[in-house]
């Protein structure tokens, strides 16, 4: 009966989920900065190409130091480095979200329908998995960049979504596995309820804050992973993004060794740093919200 | 907790036999035996080798396409290309003491102390056996359509090597072949040991290539296979230790660095003042600008750079060098497509992009913008035409007005937002296409796009993932604009070659070039036949005649080729490549300067060979 | 133990399929990429400034090692060589063997990535329990966030952090190669030390990247134990401290062996951002200038040994899961 009754305070405390989520963020400032990062940027994705359409440039005024007119200097064409650096938030940011999505829809239902099921579906699934583990995701993914075009966030979103989304799954058929040894799910099973509602309203929630986790934590992997091709200079790009302006930094203008193109570098190289931090700072508020064990103690 | 013990534990072990594993694989016993007097000895020359990264597991072997063995230290020739364009057969004395050119061939006097490193002398068999080998590998014949006449060709074809006595050699020209290089061709051939490399050769090595040569077709067919079989035979040999005749002997390669020792049975060692010589792997131009500014090469090679990056090096300390490269990025013309079969539209955009802007970011320090369009880099055009030929071309300084004009007399119109539409009314569109890894195309993409998106023509850079998909793309005419390398030298015929050649769907047979403009190589799809200064002329024969005419013979027809070339424009010369260097008097003295085009286009263990390169 | 054997066997048999199936992958994926090895090189080499005859014999030599029978043929051809351990011949490299070049790299690969994942675990487990024990207070806090933010930064912003300081700035490190070639290589205190000062920066990477991962894993699964009704059980039941701290230990550390094998997997198949940055001529760099070179067999078999490299941590960790956890083994 202990197991019913840790149910129904489970599912008590999750109800007012906008409300435990606005006490969660706020109870810590570092969340809340770490939610102002992330909607910062966001906000640049969507609204920086409107500001800055195409990028000037000036042969004369090639790797200027910042100044008034250019608030980070200029790269190697004479554009201007914040400018770019704005623009190129669309990109990055829009290629990690769909990457994302993808990772997240394949993952869940992968893992749920494994952990949950176990036996022969169990099985073939996880071979599946496997394989997509097995398979090193960046070397895949800088053998595939001389064979397809990422010039589009949904082609690089899908790829990288497709070569990661065996983690997520693993992650959420091992809690499951777990949970599934668990009292309440028997006890859910027990009294007759059918194996659709035992997965989405039991076991969902439950393995909630393991594949939200995962999902910002690979949110970050996978801005590491994109900008990293564009970085080693496998991707042809058409348009400019973090990734490109680390390339042409290093590889063109020197950054390591000359004090010119140091702006241009620690750009982007601040702008990733930064949403790393916001999304980790976030995730704490992630954590606590679906792991009452945290805040209880806390 | 126990078991995080072992997990530990296990770590740990597994840590320490890889760490034993690692230094044992690369554990090789060298005995220098006088180690550590290095600086009273000459010291050691810290450079780079630009051919070849060193790869740690690449074998010793000048044959194989990406070796640990280095040009001019320990990879040795009979002589050494000046590259000189008024003179193909002018060479730097290498292991080749002098040479006469006769009718028949070549006599040849080796340097009276040539030996190699394991202290026996370099004889007519090492010739020999290397001259077999390049009949493996592609360089040396068979030449088709050899009838007594002059041939073009890349390939020398040799009969017979024979021993004169006294260090003196002949190499005979297959009789009924000449070709105006043989004597280039032969003598810059590598020069390996025939104890080393003989035995990876079949015995009847000279009756096979006797059989290539031989009037039978299908003899010399079954000849070249079994030829090419043993070529791949010998690119994969990986000799035990390096047997050199050079100045210096590869002692060893580890995963970042070559070290080699002066070789001091060298012929010229007296000559050769460092005591070793490091050689320096590197992934990309970035890390080399890292050795030049911490001051850790005594010299590099052509690198391409930003200003900043060149000025920094400076500011380290070394001396800049230039030397021509004879090579030029040009940005060509598909002129199957409209509207880019129009001379006047090519004209036009030669008129609107600043080369100077363009070159400033592209290669602000490897490039000099081409003053002309003429196919050939700017100090060709300069010793082959004129003062009167040179100022008949037209230079396309950039002129708006001018394009404007041509464009208005093509037919083109200006709208009110100031973009330009095709004569058919459409709004004309450029897409610039570019191939990653050219990181200079690319960035001078940039400038092209924005210099003709404000005259009026909206240009967006494409760029193809690899080159090899850009050549393939390229010759299947996919892009109507695109960068390309053109005016490769330093002889003439080549450069025109790569214009008017099986890329315009020129062929040659027997001397006399055919044009096709459905080829599958043909993307320029030029006319076959220009008209300049009233006069009709046929490029890709001009071409085909210059490959087979003396330079000293070659002025009228390169002046024709050059005019043609700049005023059809079936590309525009952005900028001619400058190979510039840095080298820094800290250990050494007495480097070869700019003006010293033939030593600075050769590395420096060929410097060290004529006495360059001393002990401070 | 019988079932262990059995169990053994079967992973064994399960990542023999998935060696075979990657096999294939590589083999028809890397056959599918467009270009030529030689197409590649000969504009590279007009560009060093070799002669275009210099330049065609050379790519002619390329060619002569680029296979033309059909594909499937191929295909059959690599599956049996392989079975001798034969990885075929290099194409950049004309002939050289395959596994004579990796071989050649992979000891610069493993000897980091082994150190790096050491010091991260000794660190990040050691990290971990503090975070989760000081949870609530800032410093546990702090340490989180650490961990979350060293896990999350991708490995060439930190590669190329490091180096800015490190050599950049400081001219502390060497930036390039893996020892001073003037140092006969050996067991004299030199060599190795240089081998030491050129590993440091890959290695910090290495265990920059990892240490994360063991912090945060560590954490959330001491806190999952602490919960745990059976550690509340043995508080209310008053079993000793160091009884109950084993108990503790045993079952938080267990998710660790996952962590394990997927770090290790992680830190091989991404050492090429490393080893591009720091230019350390480990297997990662192999691949990286065999994909441009477009040198397919040396990339197919870059790419294999990778793959079998997490094919062979994620056996051994299951197994270890296996062993620690009798849940799972049911």
């Amino acid at each position: 009966m202990a197991a019913t009754a840790a149910l129904s305070t489970r599912l008590r405390n999750r109800r007012p989920a906008l409300n435990a989520f606005r006490k969660a963020v706020t109870r810590k400032p570092g969340r809340l900065i770490g939610l102002g990062i992330i909607l910062f940027f966001v906000l640049l994705a969507i609204c920086g190409p409107w500001f800055y359409g195409s990028l000037a440039v000036d042969p004369n005024a090639i790797y200027a130091a910042p100044s008034a007119d250019h608030w980070l200097g200029t790269d190697f064409a004479g554009s201007d480095v914040f400018q770019e650096v704005v623009v190129g938030a669309r990109y990055v940011l829009s290629t990690a979200a769909l990457a994302a999505l993808f990772t997240s829809v394949l993952g869940i239902t992968v893992g749920l329908l494994a952990g949950y099921h176990r036996g022969f579906l169990d099985s073939a699934l996880m071979r599946v998995t496997d394989f997509v583990l097995t398979i090193p995701g960046l070397p895949l993914l800088i053998i595939l960049s001389t064979v397809w075009s990422f010039g589009s966030p949904w082609q690089m979103g899908l790829v990288l979504g497709l070569t990661g989304w065996g983690g997520v799954a693993r992650a959420v058929r091992s809690q499951a596995l777990t949970l599934r040894e668990r009292g309440f799910l028997e006890a859910a099973r027990g009294l007759g309820l059918p194996s659709r509602h035992i997965i989405v309203k039991e076991l969902l929630p439950n393995i909630a804050p393991y594949v939200a986790m995962h999902l910002l934590l690979s949110v970050i992997a996978f801005i590491g992973a994109e900008v990293g091709l564009f970085f080693l200079g496998l991707v042809p790009f058409s348009s400019t993004n973090w990734g490109v302006m680390l390339n042409q930094a290093v590889f063109s203008g020197g950054a390591m060794n000359s004090p010119d193109a140091l702006v241009y570098l620690l750009s982007p190289l601040v702008c990733i740093l930064l949403l790393t931090l916001g999304i980790v700072l976030f995730l704490d508020a992630i954590d606590e919200l679906f792991n009452p064990r945290l805040r209880e103690r806390a | 907790m126990s078991r995080q013990r072992t997990l530990v534990a296990g770590l740990a072990a597994a840590v320490a036999l890889t760490a034993l594993s690692a230094c044992s694989s690369s554990a090789k016993k060298t005995n220098n035996g006088d180690g550590g007097g290095a600086k009273k000895d000459g010291g050691v020359y810290t450079s780079i080798d630009a051919n070849y990264q060193i790869t740690a597991g690449a074998p010793m072997n000048p044959f194989n396409s990406s070796p640990n063995m280095f040009l001019g230290y320990d990879q040795m020739r009979l002589g050494f290309d000046k590259y000189n364009p008024l003179d193909p057969n002018d060479l730097f004395p290498g292991l080749a003491a002098s040479w006469t050119a006769t009718d028949t061939g070549l006599t040849v006097q080796l340097q009276p102390n040539a030996k190699w490193s394991d202290g026996t002398p370099v004889t007519v068999a090492d010739i020999k056996t290397s001259l077999a080998i390049a009949y493996t590998q592609g360089t040396a014949g068979p030449v088709a359509g050899a009838g007594g006449t002059i041939v073009q060709g890349t390939n020398f074809e040799v009969s017979d090597v024979k021993d004169l006595g006294g260090g003196k050699i002949e190499i005979d020209q297959l009789p009924g072949v000449k070709n105006l290089y043989f004597q280039r061709l032969v003598l810059s051939a590598t020069i390996v040991n025939d104890k080393v490399y003989s035995p990876q050769l079949p015995a009847d090595i000279w009756t096979q290539i006797a059989a290539v040569q031989g009037p039978d077709p299908a003899a010399a067919k079954a000849a070249a296979d079994k030829l090419s079989a043993e070529g791949k035979t010998i690119a994969a040999f990986a000799p035990a230790k390096d047997v050199s005749a050079g100045p210096f002997v590869l002692t060893r390669v580890g995963p970042g660095e070559a070290l080699l020792d002066r070789n001091q049975y060298f012929f010229a060692v007296d000559k050769v003042a460092p005591k070793q010589v490091i050689l320096r792997h590197y992934t990309g131009n970035q890390q080399i600008w890292g050795f030049l500014t911490n001051g850790e090469l005594d010299s590099s090679p052509y690198t391409s750079m930003p200003t900043n990056i060149a000025d920094q090096v400076v500011k380290a300390g070394y001396t800049r060098t230039d030397a021509p490269s004879y090579v030029s990025a040009s940005i060509a013309f598909n002129e199957k497509q409209a509207p880019y079969n129009n001379t006047a539209v090519r004209q036009a955009l030669a008129y609107v992009i600043d080369r100077d802007a363009v070159t400033k970011v592209g290669e602000p320090v490897g490039g000099i913008a081409a003053p002309y369009t003429t196919g050939l880099i700017g100090s060709q055009t300069d010793a082959f035409l004129s003062s009167d030929q040179k100022s008949a071309l037209n230079a396309y300084k950039p002129d708006p007005a001018k394009a404007a004009s041509l464009l208005q007399g093509a037919g083109f119109t200006k709208d009110g937002a100031g973009q330009w539409h095709l004569p058919d009314g459409s709004p004309w569109t450029i897409t610039l296409q570019t191939v990653n890894g050219f990181s200079d195309w690319i960035a001078a993409s940039t400038i092209v796009a924005n210099e003709l998106t404000a005259f009026g023509i909206k240009t967006t850079p494409a760029i193809t993932a690899d080159f090899a998909t850009y050549q393939k793309e390229m010759g299947a005419g996919k892009y109507a604009v695109g960068w390309w390398l053109t005016a490769l030298g330093p002889q003439t015929d080549k450069a025109y070659n790569r214009i008017y050649g099986a890329a315009d769907g020129f062929s040659v047979v027997n001397g006399k070039a055919t044009h096709s403009d459905t080829s599958p190589a043909n993307w320029f799809h030029t006319p076959a036949t220009y008209t300049v200064n009233g006069q009709t002329i046929d490029p890709g024969q001009l071409t085909a005649d210059l490959s087979v005419t003396p330079v000293a013979d070659q002025k009228p027809i390169i002046a024709q080729l050059a005019a043609a070339t700049n005023q059809e424009l079936p590309m525009i010369q952005i900028w001619n490549y400058t190979k510039v260097g840095f080298f820094t008097e800290k250990h050494f003295t007495n480097f070869p300067k700019t003006g010293s085009d033939a030593l600075l286009l050769n590395p420096p263990g060929v410097w060290m060979m004529q006495g360059y390169i001393q002990a401070k | 133990m019988t079932g262990f054997a059995r169990r053994l066997a079967g992973k064994l048999l399960a990542g023999l399929v998935m060696v075979w199936v990657v096999v294939t992958f590589t083999f028809f994926l890397v056959h599918a990429l467009p270009g030529k090895p030689g197409d590649v090189q000969y504009e590279s080499y007009i560009m060093q400034g070799f002669n275009p005859e210099e330049a065609r014999a050379k790519v002619t030599a390329v060619y002569g090692f680029t296979s033309h029978d059909p594909l499937f043929s191929q295909y059959l051809g690599y599956l049996g060589r392989l079975l001798h351990g034969d990885l075929g011949q290099s194409v950049y490299y004309s002939g050289v063997p395959v596994s004579h070049l990796i071989w050649s790299a992979l000891p610069w690969t493993v000897l980091p990535v082994l150190t790096g994942l050491l010091v991260s675990f000794l660190i990040g487990v050691i990290a971990g329990v503090i975070a989760a024990v000081k949870r609530s207070s800032r410093w546990g806090g702090l340490l989180s966030v650490s961990g979350s933010l060293v896990a999350g930064v991708p490995s060439f912003v930190l590669a190329l952090l490091l180096l800015l300081v490190f050599h950049t700035e400081w001219h502390l490190l060497p930036d390039a190669g893996t020892s001073d070639i003037t140092l006969e290589p050996g067991w004299s205190p030199e060599y190795v030390g240089s081998v030491v000062q050129h590993a440091v920066l890959p290695v910090i990477s290495y265990a920059l990247l990892s240490y994360g991962g063991w912090l945060l894993a560590m954490k959330s699964s001491v806190i999952t134990v602490l919960g745990d009704d059976f550690i509340l059980a043995s508080e209310l039941r008053g079993l000793a401290p160091v009884t109950r701290a084993r108990y503790i230990g045993r079952n938080a550390i267990l998710p660790l062996f996952t962590v394990l094998a997927l770090s290790f997997g992680i830190m091989f198949a991404g050492s090429f951002f490393i080893e591009q940055t720091f230019d350390y001529p480990g297997l990662g760099e192999l691949l990286l200038k065999s994909i441009g070179v477009r040198d397919y067999p040396v990339m197919a078999g870059a790419f294999l040994l990778i793959t079998v490299a997490i094919i062979a941590a994620n056996i051994v960790a299951d197994l270890c899961y296996t062993l620690i956890d009798p849940r799972v083994r049911r």
